[in-house]
């Protein structure tokens, strides 16, 4: 009973098995056999396929090519990032010298600086053009206008006024910036809504020697035209230059003194400023006669 | 008793059903991912030598038992259950 007999027919190997399968443990045997043959079918089966695969270089085609993997390991230590790259080393090209306070500024916040270093950006420009109003040399004499929106909406004298007036609407903020960093250059231009009342006498006098200056009934502004605009009559003119430059106030009397002191162009100042002036001037000249007249006087006084 | 085992397991083979069997194996096998397994244990295998010195015998040799020892127990139970009854039901024929 070693091997099974080749000869060994149908009928044999049927009455062979029937009598194997009476006994419920040999059945159960034979399936564990019969599975475990089965089991190594299939993975031969597998393993037949993976062998194809290795030989052929299908396998490597379907994975593809084979990458250095140190190239992109994880490096895990602390001076490096996981590149392997150190963090605390840094390109010496990074640094660039800001154009206007040289100072190395790295290249990533280059552009901030500038930002803040030339005024050129949103925020900072704020910054940046006080600066500049508190280095100009002249002293911006009308940073302390109560309105400075008023000014700025008949700013039409500059180049640029249509451009600001544009943006004087969107934001006036900004505007008033502009406008003070610009102060020290248009001293006279600009100043043509505010009223009179704000004024010092100087700066009365150097608008009133520029332009027409007469306010308007309808929206309470200075004309800014020439001194011979068509608009306004040589009477208006003269009028109103008599009430600013001569007002009533006792504050802005002296203020009017000092201005006469600082002395006028005799054409362009009103009438009746040039006559209280020379007034004045008379008076000054007046004392010294007098004075000569009581030293004549004196020597015959001697005598007699 | 081997001889009885390879009698029936004769008669299996002879029905065809051993085939159909060892279809269903199969399918089992893939679908609870035993056979990309047996693909990665390859891989490795193949990593160790060269690709040029594999050679399918030493494969076998050393994959065959990691392969029987990965095949899950509800797959093989299923197998051997249905291989009984089948050869149960053969009897009574």
């Amino acid at each position: 009973m070693n091997t099974i007999v080749s000869e060994l027919s149908m009928n044999d190997l049927n009455s062979k098995f029937f009598d194997i399968i009476q006994n419920e443990n040999n059945a159960e045997d034979a399936a564990n056999f019969i599975f475990d043959s089965v089991c190594e079918d299939v993975t031969l089966g597998v393993l037949f396929e993976v062998h194809h695969g290795i030989k052929t270089g299908l396998t490597e085609l379907l994975e593809g090519e084979k990458e250095d993997e140190e190239q992109f390991k994880i490096v895990n230590s602390p001076e490096c990032d996981v590149f392997g790259f150190s963090i605390l080393k840094k390109t010496p090209d990074a640094n660039c010298s800001c154009p206007n306070c040289e100072r190395p500024v790295s290249a990533t916040r280059f552009a901030p600086h500038l930002e803040k270093c030339m005024g050129m950006g949103r925020n900072s420009s704020r910054i940046a053009s006080r600066r500049i109003a508190s280095n100009s040399r002249e002293p911006t004499s009308y940073a302390g206008l109560p309105s400075d929106d008023e000014d700025d909406a008949d700013w039409s004298g500059t180049l640029h006024s249509e451009r600001r007036k544009r943006r004087m609407k969107s934001s006036n903020k900004r505007n008033s910036k502009i406008h003070k960093s610009n102060n020290g250059n248009h001293n006279s231009e600009n100043n043509d809504g505010a009223t009179y009342e704000t004024m010092s006498a100087n700066e009365k006098k150097n608008l009133l020697l520029q332009i027409c200056g007469v306010v308007s009934e309808h929206t309470k502004k200075l004309c800014t035209r020439s001194t011979r605009c068509p608009q306004h009559s040589e009477e208006q003119r003269r009028a109103l230059r008599n009430n600013v430059l001569e007002p009533s106030t006792p504050e802005s009397q002296s203020m009017g003194l000092t201005a006469d002191d600082a002395g006028s162009p005799p054409d362009s100042s009103p009438s009746s400023s040039c006559s209280s002036s020379s007034r004045k001037r008379d008076r000054h000249r007046a004392v010294p006669r007098t004075k000569n007249k009581r030293e004549k006087l004196s020597p015959l006084n001697g005598r007699d | 008793m081997t001889v009885n085992n390879t009698i029936a397991h004769q008669r299996l083979i002879l029905s065809g059903d051993r085939e159909r069997f060892k279809e269903l194996l199969r399918r089992r096998l893939i679908e609870c991912g035993w056979r990309d397994q047996i693909r990665m244990v390859c891989r490795e295998i193949v990593k160790e030598h060269d690709s040029n010195s594999i050679t399918l015998d030493m494969l076998v040799a050393r994959v065959t038992p990691r392969a029987r020892a990965l095949v899950p127990d509800p797959v093989k139970k299923e197998l051997l259950q249905k291989i009984k009854t089948h050869l149960l039901t053969q009897k009574n024929l």
